[in-house]
């Protein structure tokens, strides 16, 4: 028996691989940039000097989130693709620049034209401001992030035009200003404040032309592979780059999902172990309560329905089950909430989720069955109406079989039949059933915990996938796998007990 | 006994017997008669409420407006003028027919937004404009919703089903016909595979991923196209790899037959995925990316195989000794053959059990997934989408009864269907 669970335990840890991989790629190829939404402190408008400070806290934050390692241990892309794309700090950025390798393939003239862009940038920063030049700025400034974000061909090079245009414009402006002094005052003449942005644009366009005309497409068509080692996003978030022993050089990043750290929750920055446990204890709990409910009554309901089979009692109570079972529990708990929870009908239940906790043991224990009430019966009634079934289904199985006849002929009562004879070998489908009801448990979760706003793991999960809060999304995706492969075993290893022709050591 | 029925029971033939078997289930037929007649919904929602009449006469000319969109969408013909960008129900017709319900589920009745309830004081010309399943608050007409709702709900449930039952069937047969031992190639033909797979990945997929998320822009057909150049790229390319393998086989190293542990392998990879937290997995995927009903059906589809491949596996071990099986191969018939002709054919019957409790499924889990309003781009109506909007407004009691009773009804009914087929297919059960 020991040899088989560890054996099965070993078989988890392929399985938590695989759904730490899924789980990775689904967040590195989400759109959004998670530094992005941790920088509280924005400063929009600004000098040049801002815009530095912007940009170096940007990948201070990135460093720390451990954003600017590569993705994973290697990389299969093309020759035309730079293996130091992950090096440019923005998202957005790195897909303007992997559409562009895309369509010409020249990396050389690629990351030439990005930083004649990204110089440009700096420079239309630098000018000062004035309100000859206000107008023009505005169109530059939207020009230059209009190209870092766009690579249809037509539509850049109509932005590049547009931006020579603008320049041209302004000594119109300029002279235009010029005009309405009057001779007579002897002042400061206006200038031409953008002159110092012919000189980048030009270089812009050129190199844009120079990236078109040195077009290497067929690059893309060779594959690359490239090697970079455990200093990964990947390797960091699963095994952590703390040394196994001591503490290196003190400079770590993480330990690593399997020694416990799930990193920092990117929305309150709090530790995502402490999120994910308050959050845990909610779901498990309720899910062991309902699952407990389910066999409790499930059970003998099941046993009297196939007592009774064939009268009109069995009949109701098999059409009602039928009901139960297929009624979506989401359509239930909504109604639930809308017609019994406040609001304009019936309020026997409170409409929030906010039980007090704070008194003694008996006031917290009225709290909670006033706040789970709701959401227990609906967690329960799938789970009891489909075990009731399959109950009633096994029993009716075991009922035919010849050994109960010889009973019956040897002349014991039904009920010691029933209770004595028939119950335990009916008892295993339903005992085999647990490792499918557990995880729907858990998995229901999502659906209630998010009507009645129960703060369980379902509802964290679902709220961080939204936000995309990834270190809790991992978490919960890799409990709730695990929460699975345990209910599995456990329903393996209840099954053996239950039944002891069943061995699993000469597997 | 009429003489057609004698020659009914006559017909030994395994599906008429499952047939007779099926009809006995009252409660089975009869749902197959409501999902019948759920698909003719389906099929023929633009016909049951669109803003279109089915047919007017206009300035002196006879339109059928809705069949005439059809082929506008087609690009077979145009509207005229003076039909571009009106609105349908204020044109001043010689003569019209509106369908039953006079509105598409995009259609805002501004004089009844604002949760119009069926019973409330509408502000409609007449009755036959009455929203008899109330509006939600935009003035959209829940009716209508409902109706074109029932075709996405089909739609999910078939294609989504059809794809996990396509990857199913190959995997589950795959390992269940050869097994652990029953794959044995050259050596060379095995490595050649294998990296030729990646290779192949490699120029269909991802140095085409531009091609085919641009594609997908433009429209359904163009991704479809661009999608098949990709898997014709790819199966050339394995195609390649095993010409090379026979021309290589004059290496004796690499002509040395080997064992590929297909069921193994096939087995391992079931009982990963079905250990992953499916609901949260179609929830992180579809947040992630852009809203849209494909992506949905593909997502339910590709997570939702494991139970197919799991029963077509024990099917065919168990096919794979009988007699037939052997007797085909003992006549020297290609693996590829024997498994499609004889051996697929022959285990079929739990695999459809199984879609039919699928489709129930993948109907609920895409419900559910617009009833957090993720999947399916905002505009569009369907019933999960119209269940969300009673949250927002526990007043309109339609809006909470009837989209949620759609949903059970479609899903008891293919569950209901799906037992029928149980009873039907299951010998043990047949007198």
């Amino acid at each position: 028996m020991l040899k088989y669970i560890l054996k099965r335990i070993l078989i988890f840890l392929p399985t938590l691989l695989v759904i730490s991989l899924i789980t990775f790629f689904i967040s590195t190829n989400a759109p959004g940039d998670p530094v992005e939404q941790m920088m509280t402190t924005q400063t929009g408008e600004g000098s040049s000097a801002n815009l530095q400070a912007n940009e170096e806290a940007y990948i201070k934050k990135r460093q720390e989130l451990g954003l600017d390692l590569p993705i994973f241990y290697f990389s299969v892309t093309n020759a035309a693709t730079s293996d130091t794309l992950h090096r440019i700090p923005k998202p957005a950025h790195r897909k303007t620049l992997d559409r562009l390798v895309n369509d010409y393939g020249n990396w050389d003239e690629i990351s030439e034209y990005y930083y004649n862009l990204r110089d440009l940038e700096q420079q239309v920063v630098n000018v000062k401001k004035d309100n000859i030049n206000a107008t023009p700025l505005i169109d530059l400034k939207e020009s230059v992030n209009f190209l870092y974000n766009n690579t249809d061909k037509e539509k850049v090079e109509f932005n590049i035009e547009s931006m020579q245009k603008t320049l041209d414009s302004m000594n119109g402006l300029v002279a235009k200003a010029n005009a309405e002094i009057p001779d007579s005052i002897q002042t400061d003449r206006p200038t031409n404040s953008l002159l110092s942005l012919t000189a980048p644009i030009q270089k812009l366009t050129d190199s844009y032309k120079n990236m078109q005309n040195k077009s290497t497409k067929w690059k893309n068509y060779i594959p690359s592979f490239s090697w970079y080692g455990m200093e990964n996003q990947y390797h960091t978030w699963f095994f952590g780059d703390k040394p196994l022993f001591g503490d290196g050089d003190g400079q770590y990043r993480s330990k690593g999902f399997l020694r416990g750290d799930f990193g920092i929750s990117y929305k309150d920055q709090r530790p995502v172990g402490s999120v994910l446990f308050d959050a845990l204890r909610w779901t498990f709990g309720i899910s062991i309560l309902s699952i407990f409910i389910v066999y409790l009554l499930a059970i003998p309901l099941g046993i009297f329905s196939a007592r009774k089979k064939g009268t009109v009692i069995d009949q109701v109570v098999t059409t009602i089950l039928f009901i139960l079972y297929a009624l979506p529990s989401f359509w239930v708990a909504t109604l639930m909430v809308i017609y019994l929870c406040g609001g304009d009908y019936l309020s026997l239940f409170p409409p929030f989720f906010k039980p007090d906790l704070s008194g003694g043991f008996f006031s917290d224990a009225s709290q909670l069955i006033y706040y789970l009430a709701l959401p227990l019966i609906c967690w329960t009634l799938s789970g009891f109406a489909y075990l009731s079934r399959q109950m009633r289904g096994g029993m009716l199985n075991v009922l035919g079989q010849d050994y109960i006849r010889t009973a019956r002929s040897k002349g014991l009562t039904e009920g010691k039949i029933t209770w004595k004879h028939a119950l335990r070998n009916s008892l295993l489908p339903i005992i085999t059933l647990f490792a499918s009801v557990f995880p729907a448990a858990i998995g229901g979760s999502i659906v209630l915990e998010i009507i009645f706003s129960i703060p369980g793991m379902g509802k964290v999960g679902y709220e961080a996938v939204v936000a995309r809060n990834y270190p809790i999304v991992f978490a919960v995706m890799m409990f709730s796998s695990i929460l699975t492969l345990v209910g599995y075993l456990v329903a393996d290893i209840l099954y053996s007990v239950v039944d002891p022709r069943i061995s699993y050591n000469n597997k | 006994m009429s003489q057609r029925e004698q020659v009914n029971e006559l017909d030994q033939s395994y599906w008429s017997n499952v047939k007779r078997q099926f009809k006995k289930n009252k409660r089975a037929v009869f749902s197959l008669w409501v999902i019948g007649f759920l698909a003719l919904i389906a099929i023929f929602a633009d016909f049951i409420a669109n803003e279109k009449p089915l047919i007017a006469k206009y300035k002196g000319e006879t339109y059928f407006p809705i069949l005439k969109n059809y082929a506008v969408g087609l690009g077979i013909s145009s509207w005229p003028p003076e039909l571009q960008n009106v609105n349908w129900r204020e044109l001043d017709y010689e003569y019209s027919v509106f369908p039953a319900i006079p509105y598409l589920p995009k259609n805002q009745d501004m004089a009844n937004s604002q949760f119009t309830g069926p019973f409330d004081n509408q502000r409609v010309k007449s009755k036959r404009w009455w929203h008899f399943l109330g509006t939600d608050e935009l003035g959209r007409d829940v009716a209508s919703g409902m109706i074109h709702a029932t075709r996405i709900a089909f739609l999910v449930g078939i294609i989504s089903m059809s794809i996990s039952a396509l990857i199913g069937i190959m995997f589950g047969s795959l390992a269940g016909y050869f097994g652990d031992t029953g794959l044995r190639m050259s050596r060379g033909r095995f490595w050649l595979n294998i990296i030729f797979f990646f290779i192949a990945l490699f120029y269909a997929f991802t140095s085409r991923s531009y091609n085919i998320s641009d594609a997908l822009g433009v429209s359904i057909i163009s991704f479809l196209g661009q999608l098949l150049i990709s898997v014709g790229i790819f199966l050339g390319i394995m195609l390649l790899a095993n010409l090379l393998a026979s021309a290589l086989k004059a290496i004796p190293f690499l002509k040395q037959r080997v064992n590929v542990p297909l069921d193994l392998a096939i087995s391992r990879l079931i009982e990963i995925i079905v250990s992953i937290p499916r609901l949260f997995l179609i929830i992180a995927i579809v947040a992630v990316a852009k809203p849209s009903l494909i992506l949905v059906m593909v997502v339910i589809g590709l997570t939702s195989w494991t139970g197919i491949a799991r029963l077509i596996r024990a099917e065919l071990l168990k096919v794979r000794s009988l007699e037939y099986v052997e007797a085909a191969q003992a006549m020297g018939f290609s693996d590829v053959r024997t498994m499609f002709k004889h051996a697929i054919p022959n285990s079929l019957s739990p695999v459809l059990i199984a879609v039919a409790f699928g489709i129930a499924s993948a109907i609920l889990t895409e419900a559910f997934l617009s009833f957090i309003g993720l999947g399916v781009p905002a505009e569009v109506v369907t019933w999960g989408s119209l269940l969300n909007l009673a949250r927002q407004a526990p007043t309109a009691w339609w809006l909470a009864i009837i989209p949620g009773f759609a949903i059970f009804l479609t899903v008891t009914m293919f569950n209901l269907i799906g037992e029928g087929l149980t009873d039907a297919l299951d010998p043990r059960l047949r007198k």
